[in-house]
């Protein structure tokens, strides 16, 4: 807990290197293509479309409870915060060998090579977040005041992003193939969380697996303080913040430990 | 040599160090389980430096000579903070500046300026520094008129003379530099020079890593030799340059 306090202390520290590796993200990105940013909005977009005509169209899957909304809205409102975490994830699996030269060379915080990916990622998430909100508003989709709960909920998926994070990026570090593995790991995880399909689908004795996977806690949550317009079940977000806080504190640890190793192996 | 720890002006003490790589047998994990499960080894031990002891006290500057893989880098990454012992210790004290690569951390899409920023930030430069001297770094550089291109587009001459103006921007108390006074033009590295004489007049600690005899006999009062992961030298340069050249 003590080695938390310190390492934030460093960030803090650091923060204009924090700042400037997260500018440097947005704007390469940004100079390299011509379509640039809009392939931000276009990914998520084009996926929504045709997903919606896949499990929409050609196979009927029921939204249920949010019966009185568009599928597409139904998909997009968890495929956004999904794609983050996803992306994410696998931005910061590759984040160390990525800044190889840098590790090697000098001394900085390395959760912050981790941080900047994360933070670069949520950036293209709020913009990505615009096309939802045109969406809903062409729509008419009814909002209250809960919808102020997405807040905390996307706090804990940070959390929870932040800690697989840190592990993913200090093993693939050492073992470069991790990355292959934790790609498909991301692919099978979104079946087996309510983003394509309503979580009360689900048969009764197969709850628990969602109650312990924190997106699929995190992703219905969504669903239901957006579009439902309800307040999230707060014993299921308790969970997440809890298996998410645990994921924070094991994987943070499991990159500590390993740090002094870092210039060595690369 | 004798060393005497605690000297209150010491700035880098090495205290019996030894420093081990461990090299992974496997490369991948799709290698690594089978391996760990048949009980075979999944790691090569190699000795970087071999009990290694000095003292550097402010002020002074050192070189360090030696062959190619003696372990000279890795003393400079030990003292840098980018790796750690393996076992003995390092006590640093004071805020490095390592110019262990130039250019460190520059991205080709982005514009000098910009990169300015970036390896300035890397460098531990605050904002607010960067800022201030922001004009006497692009003057320094003398590459003012392409300082808004992207640096892809930098003859590595020019990306070089951009990351040095950079770099001699910083504030150490420490700077370490290695090797990297071998590139550039005459003039330019006449310039390096003589910004590195300024730091040293005004008291930074200099660690100065070269294969010339000429240039770390110009410039330290200092020298330690080491060959082979041991330390086989430590004195006034001309001894220990004397001793590299008995050596061969």
């Amino acid at each position: 807990m003590l080695a938390i306090i310190k390492e934030t202390r460093d960030i803090i520290k650091w923060r204009e290197l924090l700042i400037q590796m997260v500018s440097r993200e947005v704007k390469a990105r940004y100079k390299q293509s011509i379509l640039g940013y809009f392939w931000i909005i276009l990914n998520p977009l084009a996926q929504m479309l045709v997903m919606s005509f896949a499990f929409s169209v050609i196979m009927r899957i029921p939204t249920n409870a949010t019966d009185n909304i568009p599928y597409s809205i139904f998909l997009f409102v968890a495929l956004l915060p999904w794609t983050l975490f996803a992306n994410s994830l696998n931005s910061a699996c590759g984040s160390l060998v990525g800044s190889a030269s840098l590790i090697t060379k000098v001394f900085f915080p390395r959760t912050i090579l981790v941080l900047s990916t994360i933070m670069a990622k949520i950036i293209d998430f709020a913009l990505a977040l615009s096309v939802l909100v045109v969406y809903m508003i062409a729509y008419q989709i009814p909002i209250n005041l809960n919808i102020l709960w997405a807040i905390p909920i996307f706090f804990i998926q940070q959390i929870f992003t932040l800690g697989l994070s840190l592990f993913f990026a200090a093993s693939n570090l050492l073992y470069r193939d991790i990355q292959y593995l934790l790609s498909l790991l991301l692919i099978l995880w979104l079946y087996l969380t309510p983003v394509i399909y309503p979580a009360d689908m689900v048969p009764e004795r197969y709850r628990i697996i969602f109650q312990l996977n924190p997106m699929a806690v995190i992703v219905n949550a969504y669903r239901q303080v957006i579009l439902a317009g309800n307040m999230p079940n707060l014993l299921s977000i308790s969970i997440a913040l809890g298996v998410s806080l645990l994921c924070l504190l094991l994987g943070f640890t499991c990159f500590k430990s390993r740090e002094k190793i870092y210039a060595d192996n690369i | 040599m004798p060393t005497i720890s605690n000297m209150p002006d010491s700035v880098i003490e090495f205290t019996n160090l030894i420093k081990k790589f461990a090299f992974q047998s496997q490369k991948t994990f799709k290698e690594f389980l089978p391996a760990l499960i048949k009980g075979e080894e999944t790691s090569k031990g190699f000795i970087a430096l071999d009990e290694v002891s000095f003292n550097i006290t402010k002020g002074e500057t050192v070189g360090i000579i030696g062959p190619n893989g003696s372990g000279k880098s890795t003393i400079l990454k030990l003292i840098a903070g980018v790796m750690s012992a393996t076992t003995g210790k390092v006590k640093v004290h004071g805020s490095i500046s390592p110019l262990i690569e130039l250019g460190a951390g520059m991205h080709p899409e982005l514009t000098g300026r910009e990169n300015i920023y970036l390896n300035g930030a890397i460098l531990g430069l605050k904002r607010r520094q960067i800022d201030a001297q922001l004009q006497s770094i692009i003057d320094f550089s003398e590459i003012a008129q392409f300082i808004d291109q992207p640096v892809k587009h930098y003859s590595s001459g020019m990306y070089m003379r951009l990351a040095f103006a950079i770099a001699v921007h910083v504030d150490p108390e420490i700077l370490i530099v290695d090797e990297i006074l071998a590139v550039g033009d005459e003039t330019f590295q006449a310039k390096c020079f003589k910004r590195m004489e300024e730091f040293k007049q005004k008291g930074v600690t200099i660690i100065f890593v070269s294969h010339s005899l000429a240039q770390v006999q110009n410039f330290c009062s200092r020298a330690i030799y080491i060959n082979k992961s041991k330390l086989i030298a430590d004195g006034t340069t001309l001894e220990v340059c004397n001793a590299y050249l008995n050596n061969q």
